[in-house]
């Protein structure tokens, strides 16, 4: 398998050698490891890496993955981290153009009745390519196991080597990418190769309100297999219609070397009951069906209850434990009844929020004390639900979210914004995905990886299939994609608004952003057909947030009005040293020089940029409190 | 408290001012810079430049995004520049002329009145022009009740903010207030709480572009506390105190390091001015901060200042050496 820079030019090529997407779960060498949460399992690649910056294709440090290349030339860079916060590329902040607006002009592929458009990005003056070595050795708890790695964020796309070879290149910046190293692991030291670019046509699926970065932005990680693995977990937790009992399913593939091994389910409730115990034969797709769960206590934001599942596979004949993989469910039923969202039985009200990565210092490379501090924020402040705007987050934030209880609208990596939307006004000529088949197959793979990874959290009520993308067959696509594995979830979409044609294809609900008070009355008064929610309203920037009645009001009076999601949670903006007086100020679009910019467009958090709240919180606290009164 | 034991309000006849003083205070009405150019409690001077009319406040956000700065920019001019009209004064009840030299050459040394009135007419420099008047009714404890009323003028645009600026010499040490919790609007105020909160320093909501901010919507009292002066002869570095109080209907406030122009002109907070001195405005009417969206939606009506209604507040104005 040989690299090609082509595929940045072709929408129809964005992952190469990757491994299919699979649950989240974290898999453990004994019951030992999983007390102490700590999997031998597991080395980070995190911290130093060497690193060259090319500002073009052409300039970029060709054959460096070689074993034998000399890069002592290269710099050194933070993995995680963005290149731009590293200062080889400047930042720029822009909403709904694509960050080359003004400066290249390009369509994408397959649009306007054209084909390709060789040359598009891989020759792009403005494509810069960062260039990542890592030398490690395995650690001794991985040695003699497959090994893969996984990288859980590159912007945008990336192209991957191990020891001379390649291995691999993915598109789809927030989604983990997987690939097998051990064809080509080494005793002793190994070089890990990673060339990332700037754009790829998956720029034109990632046009979100953001600043633009590029680079190895999330955590890398080395990951062993024990000889009997499992690859993936799907859980399915079903309610007995009154709500009383309930049933799960699990499904697992496993990856099995020629070694017998048999798998045991243990489910405990959260004293540590222990409520199944039952064990099968392992082979490749092992299904566990219907384990009847009585007196199901039920997971609710105000009582994010979870059972306790652990897998444990143990070798047949010595009865060693080769793997062990906890997993925390729960049981909750979201349902659509006379054109009502119900969440266990109950009307669903969304007092949500949508929320960015971010943190000031190291822009969209968060952590977990900066994840865990804003679910204290969004508890503390009566929030109930979240949406991961516009890109699946870390998986840490979904584990959370299960944990403290809030609702989640799990959107897939998907903007399209400036195909669409010139200057205001609808202009739909050169949209993708749209409707052409060359747009079809990345659409839905990131709508599968999405599903696949994040399938078996509780407090994921909503698929989204991307934001501000306009409608065609291809989003229309993604839904069937949904509706075809997942019957435990309603699926949103706002943008069918625009082409109403595909509103029976696209939506199980009214989605709008932005509406007035006045607007959504006019829906719900006019033979509305699907429960409505707002899946932006209440836009936060600056001193701002008056008026947060009038939406209250309607959840009174409409039942069919359900909330929504205020826009947004935080403010994005970076922390620089001054120039003039060396203090360290916050500054936003436009602040680097960076044109054509929306400047001060992305400061419309509740909270500021280093987190403190807005005075409008309290706003927030209060009538988002309303209805637990 | 001030002076309780004053009966009688000693009148100081100037030139071109008119002084009124008590044991434990001295206030300055002065007639061509038109209006009450020093408020002295306890030794301390309380003024940097006589209180106007505020009628602007820094573009927010939406302000910026709706066109309504734009709409109704006049009043950005107005909130810079007032023409002064005419002065009113009256002694215990009793309408005085103004008593500019040699006028007042019929008074002496000895010149005292339970409760002195001066109003001060203004015309905004608007089109069309509409009047505002400022009225001080001074008694002997030293208590100034201030009312300031505005004419409702047809064909005028909404108002940003209808108030009193007072500009302190110096940087407060902070301020206590009585009303709601936080930072609030109008359209921005369910969410808080009653009570008596301390504020240390004077602090600017760091919004990412500086805008209007800091205001406390119904508010019963608030003490502002000063340790420094421009008073060269003055090194004393105790607090002393000024208290606006409502005398009825509660009034909302700012206490800010800026006025609405120095938020206005700074496109970050770090491009600020080193702050050094107090802006305190006391305002009758506020504008809603809106929220629907930052690219065009309107304030919700209920939360607009016609320009085309007169408008009025009062309040009462003590200063103390201790609080």
């Amino acid at each position: 398998m040989k690299a090609e820079l082509k595929w940045l030019d072709d929408p129809t090529v964005f992952r190469v050698g990757q491994l299919p997407a699979h649950s989240d779960h974290v898999a453990y060498l004994n019951e030992n490891e999983v007390q102490k949460q700590q999997s031998s399992l597991y080395q980070s690649l995190n911290g130093e890496w060497k690193f060259h910056f090319a500002k073009d294709p052409t300039a970029r440090a060709i054959g460096f993955y070689q074993k034998d290349c000399d890069i002592s030339g290269f710099d050194s860079i933070q993995v995680p981290g963005h290149i731009e916060l590293a200062d080889y590329s400047r930042l720029h902040y822009i909403n709904t153009f694509y960050p080359w607006e003004g400066q290249e002009y390009r369509r994408p592929p397959y649009t306007l009745g054209k084909g390709q458009q060789p040359g598009i990005f891989s020759a792009g003056q403005d494509n810069s390519v960062g260039a990542y070595v890592r030398n490690f050795t395995l650690g001794p708890q991985l040695h003699g196991k497959k090994i893969r790695v996984r990288f859980d964020g590159v912007e945008q796309a990336m192209y991957v080597w191990l020891n001379g070879h390649f291995v691999g290149y993915a598109e789809d910046s927030f989604t983990p990418s997987e690939f097998d190293l051990t064809p080509y692991i080494e005793n002793g030291l190994n070089k890990l190769a990673v060339e990332v670019f700037r754009y790829s046509t998956a720029a034109y699926l990632e046009d979100q309100d953001f600043f633009r970065f590029s680079g190895i932005f999330r955590a890398v990680t080395l990951i062993a297999q024990p000889a009997v693995h499992v690859e993936d977990l799907a859980i399915k937790p079903v309610l007995s219609a009154d709500f009383k009992s309930g049933s799960v399913s699990l499904a697992l593939k496993l990856q099995q070397d020629q070694l017998p091994a048999k798998v045991q389910i243990k489910i405990a409730d959260l004293s540590g009951e222990q409520l199944i115990h039952t064990e099968q034969k392992a082979v490749s797709e092992l299904e566990f069906k219907d384990l009847e769960i009585p007196n199901v206590h039920l997971w609710s934001t105000k009582d994010p209850y979870l059972y306790q599942l652990e897998i444990t596979v143990i070798q047949a004949d010595s009865e060693q434990v080769l793997e062990v993989v906890p997993y925390q469910f729960g049981f909750r039923k979201i349902e659509i009844k006379n054109k009502v969202i119900l969440f266990n039985g109950q009307r669903l009200v969304i007092n949500g929020v949508n929320r960015h990565e971010w943190d000031a210092h190291t822009g969209r490379a968060v952590t977990q004390a900066d994840m865990q501090q804003d679910i204290a924020t969004m508890e503390s402040n009566n929030i109930n639900a979240v949406r991961t705007c516009h890109y699946p987050d870390q998986t840490l934030w979904y584990k959370l979210c299960d944990e403290h209880g809030l609702y989640v609208m799990a959107e897939n990596n998907l903007e399209s914004h400036g195909t669409w939307q010139k200057e205001g006004g609808i202009e739909p000529s050169y949209n993708v995905p749209g409707s052409m088949p060359e747009w079809k197959d990345v659409v839905i793979d990131r709508a599968r990886s999405n599903y696949e990874l994040l399938k078996n959290h509780p407090s994921i009520i909503f698929w989204s299939l991307g934001n501000e993308s306009y409608a065609g067959d291809n989003i229309a696509a993604m839904q069937a994609y949904y509706k075809s594995v997942d019957d435990s979830r309603l699926v949103h979409y706002e943008g069918v608004v625009h082409e109403r044609k595909y509103e029976d294809r696209i939506s199980d609900v009214e989605s709008r952003m932005y509406a007035s008070p006045a607007d959504i009355r006019e829906y719900l008064e006019n033979d509305p057909q699907k429960p409505f929610l707002l899946c932006e309203y209440m836009h936060s920037m600056g001193n701002s947030v008056g008026g947060l009645k009038s939406y209250i009001d309607l959840l009174e009076e409409f039942e069919m009005y359900q909330g929504g999601f205020i826009w947004d949670f935080i403010d994005q903006a970076l922390f620089v040293k001054d120039e003039v007086s060396g203090k360290e100020v916050l500054r936003y679009g436009g602040d680097f020089d960076d044109r054509v910019s929306d400047y001060e467009f992305s400061g419309d958090g509740l909270l500021f940029a280093d987190r403190t709240p807005k005075p409008a919180l309290q706003e927030v606290k209060y009538y988002y409190g309303n209805d637990e009164k | 408290m001030a002076t309780m034991k004053n009966e009688q309000l000693k009148i100081i006849f100037g030139d071109g001012t008119l002084g009124l003083a008590g044991d434990d205070f001295h206030y300055i009405f002065n007639y061509s810079r038109g209006g009450l150019e020093s408020l002295v409690a306890g030794g301390k001077e309380w003024l940097y430049r006589e209180p106007l009319p505020t009628f602007w406040r820094a573009t927010t956000d939406n302000d910026r995004g709706n066109g309504f700065s734009k709409k109704s920019v006049q009043w950005l001019g107005a909130d810079q520049f007032i023409d002064l009209e005419k002065i009113a004064l009256s002694v215990d009840g009793k309408r005085l002329a103004l008593p500019l030299a040699p006028e007042n050459n019929q008074y002496s040394d000895h010149e005292f009145a339970r409760e002195v009135k001066i109003t001060f007419h203004y015309q905004t420099l608007t089109i069309p022009a509409t009047e505002v008047t400022v009225a001080y009714t001074v008694d002997a404890a030293g208590k100034i009740s201030v009312t300031v009323h505005y004419q409702g003028r047809k064909d005028l645009p909404e108002l940003p903010v209808f108030g009193l600026r007072l500009v302190l010499p110096t940087l407060a040490a902070g301020y206590e207030y009585t009303g709601l919790s936080g930072e609030t609007y109008p359209d921005r105020m369910a969410g808080a709480h009653k009570g008596t909160y301390q504020v240390q320093g004077l602090p600017v909501t760091p919004y990412l572009v500086p805008q209007d901010c800091g205001v406390h919507m119904q508010t019963k009292q608030v003490t502002i506390a000063r340790k420094t002066v421009k008073n060269n002869a003055d090194q004393s570095d105790e607090l002393f105190y000024l208290t606006v109080r409502s005398n009825g209907t509660p009034f909302a406030f700012s206490c800010l390091p800026y006025t609405a122009e120095e938020l206005e002109n700074a496109t970050h907070q770090e491009e600020l001015p080193l702050p050094r001195r107090t802006v305190l405005s006391i305002l009758g009417a506020v504008r809603g901060v809106g929220g629907i969206d930052s690219w065009g939606s309107e304030v919700e009506p209920a939360y607009h200042i016609s320009a085309e209604e007169d408008h009025e507040f009062s309040f009462d104005i003590s200063a103390c050496s201790a609080k």
